[in-house]
């Protein structure tokens, strides 16, 4: 079942057009990962999904609706986004940052309910956060902070997750960390996950459907045993891989590559 | 889910600012160049004043302090919108055009409009008014992309081009006018707490009993707005709706006080920096303070201008400039 699709979208930077009439559908609580080049408009194509970026035409359909016409707070009680590493929020504490995902569900002068202070407690919980909600967001180590964009999403309590690149920065125990408790969202909560990944294996690992672009166009949606194939990762990447599989989880797996002959990038 | 800690240090740093407020005004009623003492301040202010005594207070005294005080309030709050809905601590009134808009507006009436005093007096801070709204639109219109939408940072830059635009064209009509006339608009530049009759308080008041609760109200988000846009859209805030509305009142509220005490800038700058080094950056919090500091910062100022020189003398924005300008040199140096 696609509760969420594209039709023939066209997205762009002024005149300067990056993502080409793309129609896709993302699968229902399932992981999905966009993986592609740089400058490839995988977060570009994010960020018009998630309404962040006005696209020049097409549309984004969520359960029937074009997206562009919706109510955006209601919006916001459907999709949640984790932008790209979002810069220091000056002094405010864990518990406060993560408070801010009920906006969506407040009214008035905004007085948190006893529904609000429970999704707080429980996104700190599960993203094992609660233990420094009193300390600042600032004075955390980059995978602490992570964890608390993530938490704020989840008390935002929605069907669909969006997160773009959320392991860039974060060393290998970490981002394994942060992937474990997606999948952990998707497979216990029925969960929506889209992610824009660059660590290929670990789109394998963890996805259920990848969308691989190439100049806003794609290439090749489907499995990790469809996507992860040489002739797909060549146009692509313009590399030449050489895949295997993950001896503990049996998904295909980029074991070594070289860059194409002839080709500059 | 603000920390209980941090909303007692608020209601301390408010009460103290009351107080110092007091304070001001207690010391600045009894100062001036017609004398009344302070002894004679309380039974005056009930009744029990000589016919001189009362005019002084109730004349002169009180409704030029009210109006400072009102002034500051809403340049501070004004300054603290700016701030929260650009991203850019170096924000002011100023730079969205309102100072400069009012100021050209105010020439261009004062220069061709030639009609009598008394409903002269009433019809300026109209003109400066509608001079700073029609600016800031221009702004606005000049700075919006159909594309990407409204930019900040292009607010920002569009302003400032647009204030040192309209200074040119104040001394293009300066220069070609009669020497009496160019010393009122050159005082008015400067600052001069002009309009010190209790009508004038109504040009302020208003504007302020609507947009002070409106914007507490829109506190969190303004919260959401400074924090990051990407993150903010997330959360199912309109960003171009609310930034429009309050953009809107940052404008009325700051055009409403400029144009009764002439061009001042930097309250609105330094109150909600002020506000924010006392008690964070949340606008729940500092939105009640920077409006204190404000009226605070701007009533001070009055009090020592109009007793430092004789006998005019010297304007508060002048002397709000000699707080402002190092203190903004200050920010400039620590970013």
């Amino acid at each position: 079942m696609v509760r969420l699709y594209t039709k023939h979208l066209n997205i762009g930077y002024g005149e300067r057009i990056i993502v080409k009439d793309l129609s896709i559908g993302i699968p229902d609580r399932k992981i999905t990962a966009i993986i592609g080049a740089n400058g490839c408009g995988k977060s570009t194509l994010l960020k018009a999904i998630t309404r962040i970026h006005k696209y020049e035409s097409g549309a984004v359909i969520l359960d029937g609706k074009n997206i562009a016409n919706e109510n955006t707070k209601a919006l916001a009680r459907k999709m949640a986004i984790l932008p790209q590493t979002p810069e220091s929020v000056s002094g405010l504490t864990v518990a406060e940052l993560v408070s801010y995902g009920r906006f969506p569900y407040q009214k008035g002068f905004g007085p948190l309910t006893k529904r609000d202070y429970e999704m707080i407690e429980w996104a700190l919980q599960v993203t094992r956060t609660s233990e420094f909600k009193d300390q600042s967001v600032d004075a955390l180590s980059g995978g602490q902070r992570q964890r608390v964009w993530i938490a704020m999403a989840l008390a935002q309590d929605t069907d669909i997750i969006f997160l773009d690149e959320p392991t860039t920065y974060l060393d290998m125990a970490h981002q394994l960390e942060i992937l474990e408790l997606l999948e952990k969202l998707n497979v216990q909560q029925g969960r929506t996950i889209v992610m824009v990944l660059h660590d290929l294996n670990q789109a394998a690992r963890f996805a259920d459907y990848i969308i691989a672009l190439k100049t806003g166009q794609i290439v090749k949606a489907g499995s990790s045993e469809e996507v992860m194939t040489r002739d797909v990762l060549k146009e692509v990447y313009q590399i030449d891989a050489e895949i295997g599989r993950d001896p503990r989880t049996n998904k295909p797996m980029l074991m070594t590559y070289n860059l194409l002959k002839g080709v500059t990038i | 889910m603000i920390q209980a800690d941090l909303v007692t240090k608020q209601r301390l740093t408010f009460i103290s600012l009351l107080v110092l407020i007091v304070l001001t005004v207690a010391t600045g009623l009894g100062l001036g160049d017609a004398s009344l003492s302070y002894q004679r301040l309380l039974p005056t202010f009930f009744g029990q004043g000589t016919f001189q005594e009362e005019f002084i207070l109730f004349s002169i005294r009180l409704p030029r302090i009210i109006i400072t005080l009102l002034a500051g309030m809403a340049l501070a709050l004004s300054g603290s919108i700016l701030q929260g809905i650009t991203r850019n601590e170096l924000a002011d009134p100023g730079i969205i055009g309102i100072n400069s808009g009012a100021g050209v507006a105010v020439a261009i009436f004062f220069l061709y409009f030639p009609i009598e005093v008394g409903p002269f007096l009433y019809l300026l801070p109209i003109s400066a008014f509608i001079g700073s709204l029609l600016t800031t639109s221009l702004i606005y219109i000049f700075s919006y992309k159909r594309s990407s939408g409204f930019a900040p940072i292009r607010l920002v830059l569009t302003g400032f081009g647009f204030s040192m635009a309209l200074s040119g064209v104040m001394i293009v009509l300066i220069s070609s006018s009669e020497r009496q006339k160019v010393d009122f608009i050159a005082k008015w530049l400067a600052g001069t707490i002009w309009g010190t009759d209790w009508p004038f308080i109504w040009a302020i008041l208003p504007w302020l009993i609507v947009l002070l609760p409106f914007t507490l109200y829109k506190a969190q988000r303004l919260n959401l707005l400074s924090l990051n846009e990407p993150v903010a859209i997330g959360l199912g805030l309109a960003i171009e709706k609310e930034r429009m509305m309050l953009l809107l009142s940052a404008v009325a509220l700051a055009a409403s006080a400029v144009s009764v005490t002439g061009g001042i800038s930097f309250i609105g700058l330094m109150a909600p920096h002020i506000a924010k080094a006392l008690v964070g950056p949340r606008h729940q919090l500092f939105l009640p303070i920077a409006v204190l500091i404000g009226s605070w910062l701007l009533l001070l100022a009055d009090t020592i201008g109009r007793n430092i020189a004789s006998p005019d003398g010297m304007p508060a924005g002048i002397v709000v400039s000699f707080i402002g300008a190092p203190y903004f040199i200050y920010l400039l140096l620590k970013k």
